[in-house]
Parts: C-alpha cells; sequence; structure tokens
C-alpha cells in the first residue's frame, strides 16, 4: 500500500530509492534508512531508527501540495502548501549513493560515520541549508529527515528527559507538577501508523 | 432576485454578532433575527482534532478556507471572515480595561473620554464573561475590584507558570493567572480544558467559541443564518434617513442579487468592514456615506502598540506544557497624575526561545545525530520567559479606513485600506513611554541572573479598533454609546469599531460587553 502510493505520488522512475527494499531481495540497504542512521541519535537505537524512518514515509504520504497554510497574523498573506518535499529526495539519496562510490565505497551505508558526515554537509551546503527547517521543506532529504524527527513533540521530550508531551491533550489535573522524567522507552515517534499521536482525541 | 425579510439584519458573524444574537433572542422571544456571514460556517466540529493534527503536522490551516480569497484589505491583521469571525483562531483570553481607558480625558488630557460610566461598562464585562464561560482569579490591585466573581476558578499555573511567577515577583510586581474563555470546569455544556496546547483551533471546545452560540441559535431556531453571503451596500428610505435593505450577494452565485428588508440594522463586522460598508454606500443624500455627516467614519482607527522581550533566567522551564497560558500584571495600568504617562499591560509566558534544535554550532560546525541532541540539552539548563507589553496608544483623525478605488473585489467594490496615526501627545511620549517599558523588562530580567536575549517592538496595533467611534456629539462621533448611528435611528454599529480608544490590553471582551450593553438598545428600536 506505502509503495503503491509512494509510486503514484511521485512516479515509479527513479524514485524506488525512497521505498523501503522489498523483503524477499538480496538485502540491499534501504536509503533512506541508511541516511537516518547516519543522522539521527544512534542512541535511538535501530529499531527506533527504523521507526522513525517509517513515520516519515506516512508524514510524506500525508502531505497534502495546495492544502491551506492559513493567512497569518499581523501580517498577513494568504498561503498553501508547496510541492511535495518528497520531489528530489530520491535524487538526492541516490547523489549521496553517487559520492560515496567516488570515493571508493560500495555505497553511502558503507561509509565511515566520518565520511557519510562530509557528504553530508556538503549536500546541505549545496542546498542551502544553513538551519534546521520548522517541517521538511524538500531542499535536502537529511535536513528534512532531521526536522522532522528534532522538531517532534517526542524529541522535545527527549531534550528535556521529561514526559512534556506538547502536543498531547494532557488534562489540567496535575499541570502545576514537573513532568515526570522521561521513562527510557517513551519515545513515541514511528512507533503508530501516524506520527504525534495525541491523546484525549 | 431573492428578498429576505426580517426585524433584525446583522451583518456579520463574529463574537459581537453571536452575542448580540443571543442576547436579542431573549429580549425579544420570536424576533425575526437573520444573520449574514461573507465567510463560510465551520460547523464540523467532530473533525477539529483531525485539523489540528494536520495543523501541528503540516501547518495546515485548522480552519480551512476561513476566508474570503478578494475580499482583503491593506493594514488589516487577520484575513479570518468566517461564521465565528477572528474569534475562531481567538487565544480565549478576557482582559477587562480599566476606569483610565473610559476617562482619559478628564484624568490626563489626552484623547477623550468615553461616554459611558465605568461601573456600566462593569456590569456588561460582567455579562460578557457569563455568557462566555472565562475562567480568572481576582486580581491583587484594589482598582481591579469586580461585581461578581469570575464565573470559573483560574486556569491553573503549570509547572512553569509557577516557577515564572516566582521569578516574576522578585520585582515586586504581582502576577495572575491571566482570565480566559476556557473552561477549568465543565460550562455550558462544553467540556474542560485538556491542555492540548492549541488554542487557536480547540478540538475539545472548552476554549468558548462563537460559532458554539450560533449553532445552539440555529437549533433553537432563534436565528436564520445565511453564510457566504456578502453585504454590498445598505439603502436607505426614499424620504426619511432610515435604512431599508441591504443589498447582498452570494458567494456562489454573484450575479443573482439577494435583498435583506429589516426594520433595524447592525454592523457587527468589526473595524474594517463596517466603516467599510458604511463608505461604499454612499448615496446622493450621504454622499460621504451613511452615518458619516460628521465625516468620522473609518476615522480614528486605533489599537495598541507592544513591546516585547525573550528573557533567559536560571528556572527549570520545560517549553510545551500550556504555551498559551501566561501570567498578567495589571500594575501598570494606571499612569500616576505627577508622573509621564504611561499605561499598559504585562504578560509573561513560557519560551523556547533559544533553546530548539539546531543543526549547526556557534562555530558553524554540521550536527548530526546524538551530537544535535547533546547540544540540544546543553542549551536547555536554563529557561526562558517571554514578557510582552501592550501599551496605550491614541489615535488621531487621521487614522483611518479609505475606501482604495485601485484594489476592488469581484463585484468591483472598492476594498479599505488601514492606515494608523497617532496624535500629537502619543507621538510626543513614544520614546518616553518605551523607554519606561523597556525599564520594566529589565529590572524583570535582574531576578535569577536573567539576561535580555532580544528585545522586538510592534509594527502594527494590535487589537484592532475604532472607526465608527461612539460619543455624545454628533458633531465628533458617529454612534452613541449604545453603537446608534446618529444619523439613521435604525442603524447600529457594536463592537469594536465604536471604541473611540483601544486600551492597553486584549480588547476582545470589551467589544462583546459593548455589545451586550447595545442589545437593549437595538430591541427598543424594534417598538
Amino acid at each position: 500500500m506505502l509503495r503503491r502510493t509512494l509510486v503514484r505520488l511521485f512516479g515509479a522512475g527513479g524514485l524506488g530509492a525512497l521505498l523501503p527494499a522489498p523483503r524477499a531481495a538480496a538485502a540491499p540497504v534501504d536509503p533512506l534508512l541508511a541516511l537516518a542512521t547516519a543522522v539521527l541519535p544512534a542512541s535511538l537505537g535501530g529499531a527506533r531508527i527504523e521507526s522513525v524512518v517509517a513515520a516519515f514515509r506516512n508524514w510524506l504520504r500525508g502531505y497534502r501540495p495546495g492544502a491551506d497554510q492559513g493567512h497569518g497574523y499581523g501580517h498577513v498573506r494568504l498561503a498553501s502548501a508547496p510541492p511535495t518535499p518528497a520531489e528530489g529526495h530520491a535524487a538526492q539519496l541516490a547523489a549521496l549513493d553517487t559520492a560515496a562510490k567516488s570515493l571508493g565505497s560500495a555505497s553511502f551505508a558503507a561509509l565511515p560515520a566520518t565520511q557519510q558526515k562530509t557528504l553530508i554537509a556538503d549536500a546541505l551546503r549545496a542546498a542551502k541549508v544553513d538551519r534546521l527547517p520548522e517541517r521538511p521543506d524538500g531542499r535536502h532529504v537529511a535536513a528534512d529527515l532531521l526536522a522532522f524527527f528534532f522538531r517532534s513533540s517526542e524529541a522535545n521530550d527527549l531534550a528535556y528527559r521529561a514526559e512534556i508531551g506538547r502536543e498531547s491533550c494532557r488534562g489540567l489535573p496535575g499541570s502545576e507538577a514537573r513532568p515526570a522524567a522521561l521513562r527510557a522507552d517513551a519515545l513515541r515517534v514511528g512507533q503508530t501508523a501516524a506520527p504525534r499521536v495525541h491523546s484525549g482525541s | 432576485m431573492a428578498r429576505h425579510q426580517c426585524d433584525v439584519l446583522i451583518v456579520g458573524g463574529g463574537i459581537s454578532a453571536a452575542l448580540l444574537a443571543e442576547r436579542l433572542a431573549e429580549l425579544k422571544p420570536g424576533l425575526a433575527i437573520t444573520v449574514v456571514e461573507a465567510g463560510r460556517k465551520h460547523f464540523d466540529f467532530e473533525n477539529r482534532m483531525e485539523y489540528r493534527r494536520r495543523m501541528l503536522e503540516y501547518g495546515e490551516n485548522p480552519w480551512p478556507g476561513d476566508f474570503v480569497k478578494d475580499q482583503a484589505a491593506a493594514g488589516i491583521i487577520s484575513r479570518s471572515m468566517a461564521v465565528g469571525g477572528s474569534a475562531l483562531h481567538w487565544g480565549g483570553v478576557t482582559n477587562r480595561f480599566s476606569e483610565e481607558d473610559l476617562t482619559l480625558f478628564s484624568r490626563y488630557g489626552l484623547a477623550v473620554d468615553w461616554p459611558i460610566a465605568w461601573s456600566e461598562l462593569e456590569r456588561f464585562y460582567c455579562e460578557a464573561e457569563r455568557r462566555m464561560g472565562v475562567s480568572g482569579e481576582p486580581s491583587p490591585i484594589p482598582d481591579d475590584r469586580r461585581s461578581e466573581p469570575y464565573p470559573m476558578p483560574a486556569m491553573p499555573l503549570t509547572h512553569n507558570l509557577i516557577q515564572l511567577k516566582a521569578w516574576a515577583e522578585k520585582s515586586g510586581i504581582p502576577f495572575g493567572s491571566t482570565p480566559q474563555a476556557k473552561n477549568t470546569v465543565e460550562y455550558d455544556g462544553r467540556a474542560v480544558c485538556k491542555r492540548c496546547n492549541t488554542c487557536e483551533i480547540c478540538p475539545t471546545g472548552a476554549r468558548y467559541s462563537p460559532d458554539f452560540t450560533f449553532q445552539r441559535l440555529l437549533e433553537q431556531k432563534k436565528i436564520t443564518l445565511q453564510d457566504r453571503t456578502l453585504v454590498r451596500r445598505l439603502a436607505l428610505h426614499d424620504t426619511n434617513t432610515k435604512v431599508v435593505r441591504a443589498e447582498a450577494v452570494h458567494g456562489e452565485r454573484p450575479s443573482d442579487p439577494i435583498t435583506y428588508e429589516a426594520r433595524s440594522f447592525v454592523l457587527a463586522s468589526g473595524y474594517c468592514w463596517s466603516p467599510s460598508l458604511l463608505l461604499l454606500s454612499a448615496n446622493a443624500r450621504f454622499p460621504d456615506g451613511l452615518a458619516n455627516r460628521s465625516g468620522n467614519v473609518g476615522r480614528y482607527m486605533n489599537g495598541h502598540s507592544f513591546l516585547s522581550a525573550q528573557i533567559e533566567i536560571d528556572a527549570e522551564i520545560y517549553p510545551g506544557m500550556n504555551e498559551q497560558h501566561s501570567l498578567i500584571s495589571r500594575q501598570f495600568f494606571r499612569s500616576p497624575k505627577d508622573k509621564p504617562y504611561v499605561r499598559h499591560d504585562l504578560r509573561v509566558w513560557q519560551s523556547p526561545f533559544g533553546r530548539g534544535p539546531r543543526l549547526f554550532d556557534d562555530a558553524g560546525a554540521l550536527l548530526l545525530g546524538d551530537a544535535l541532541l547533546g547540544d540540544w540539552r546543553g542549551r536547555v539548563k536554563r529557561g526562558a520567559a517571554r514578557v510582552r507589553a501592550y501599551y496605550d496608544v491614541h489615535p488621531s483623525r487621521e487614522s483611518r479606513l479609505t475606501l482604495d478605488p485601485s484594489q476592488k473585489n469581484r463585484h468591483g467594490d472598492p476594498l479599505p485600506r488601514v492606515a494608523h496615526r497617532f496624535d500629537d501627545a502619543t507621538l510626543a511620549r513614544e520614546p518616553a513611554t518605551r523607554g519606561r517599558i523597556r525599564g520594566v523588562f529589565e529590572r524583570l530580567a535582574q531576578n535569577g541572573a536573567g539576561k535580555i536575549l532580544q528585545s522586538a517592538e510592534s509594527d502594527y496595533l494590535d487589537h484592532p479598533a475604532g472607526g465608527c467611534r461612539m460619543g455624545g456629539d454628533p458633531a465628533t462621533s458617529v454612534c452613541d454609546s449604545f453603537g446608534r448611528t446618529h444619523d439613521h435611528e435604525n442603524l447600529f454599529v457594536v463592537g469594536s469599531p465604536t471604541l473611540p480608544t483601544g486600551g492597553c490590553t486584549n480588547g476582545t471582551l470589551t467589544f462583546a460587553a459593548l455589545t451586550l450593553r447595545s442589545a437593549p438598545a437595538v430591541a427598543a428600536s424594534l417598538g
């Protein structure tokens, strides 16, 4: 379903790199997962990184180009959502792989971490990414993945090591208490079909 | 051409219209009340959690399509045009003005007095608070006394606000929980706040929204509501000055005009579209627009300026607990007569300023993975507060809304342009005002080894109002204190346009209170 949807969204040509590799294949590395492994905290662990990647794909699938983005307050302007950030992702992932091969590596995934970081830095510079985007904007898949994760409520909890639950509906009782310390298993990004699930709905 | 008849036609579908319609239906049961709104209605409450999710995840408008594309104006601060009006996006803050706002001229020789006694307005503040459902706590300032308690207990302070209150009050300035139209107990059939942190779209209904009132009135068959219908002109009786009809057009049937005939007409379209409609309705007998013999329609446009700062402090702050709730101090609502005139409110919020994740460190090195997380963690050890002061500025007569013939909607009507101008006294004291407020910010920052990280000043007026100011003298005002226009006995303007001055705190409750005060006069106009 996900694969079919992404193919429909992005066209079939050259975008297979965004899709998870078929299970029956001879274990080629999922390039998006390889990138995620390079840019997301290793302390999350492999399973969580995989679930963040799945949630990111889910987010891309739910993106609606042209959606009403409101009109602002103070200085008004009508805005609508630009084309899907995913448009350039496959090419960007392929470019990282090509760059890795030019260094004699079999793939980006096979590069040592320091060299991966160098390639990512070069790519971000070329894409004129000078800060973490507020949300994925398509300039570069690495920045989009980072924004997707680090701008989440769950990453906010991780940074503060506390169960703040910025985007949850939590009720008024207990407002006055310091948020509880973050449990080791509390990270929720990607653990459900839709990321950032809100309680109280 | 479609033709509708009613007793009262209310033009506009925002908070003033909702409260007025509700009150009129009580005062005169059986009254035929029609509300006409240019924008669409958003009555799909069941979808609000999903709209909220889309807003959080994709930045989409939580009130999709709450504007009319070609119905824009230069100088406005919100394009929201829908049933519910700007209050759809409202944060729910329901601060009162103070008695000084109504007596600026007699106390300080500034601007103009309002034609209402404070004690009378205060009664309608109470009524507005009851109808909307306001939670709050008594102000520690004796001059802020109330004749009735708040309908609900105050929104509890979060851990963050408790820390910030302790910090801010070290300066000797008292702070309290900002009053809000949000339920802290079940109220009026609506749920208790669940602290969803997205008050611009409250998915639980705990924050008052005018669409709840409209839906209830519709269910009770007390009003007729016609959305997506733009009133373009008001027309007068051939031989007297009464308004006899409103000429409108439906957004999807622009070639099929609609006429509304009523005994009384009420403009409840806010500070921009109410004066605009009066100007658009110019005719041979009123060549400068209806209700405009004095030439004051579209003048004295007002609001309040503001200064803000981000202050780093030694406090354990966890951004995201309830970001839209704040502390307020009313310490500076009153200006001692023996000191230069300055009046302002003072609010404090939790802030994530300077504490977000970043991609490059101070040396410009790329941060990824655990290095990025570690950098972030290293920068959240100190907390941050956002402080803001709305301060009192007074309009000159040249603070205007005019019709711009170069900008027209699809019907060929010129669109308004708002350009605020201050009076001479405001301009003269502006540097001192800003200096005094910045001094208050610095006084706050001195607590807890605070450090001002960033300061900002307004380049627009917030909570804009005016354009049809009320007054006792028809030569210097557009309407009386009940909103009845001096020139047309059955034409009223309610809410924000009637304010002579914009105060120094959020205006919504004042707009609502004034509207409720107008309701009996509108009812009486029907005989």
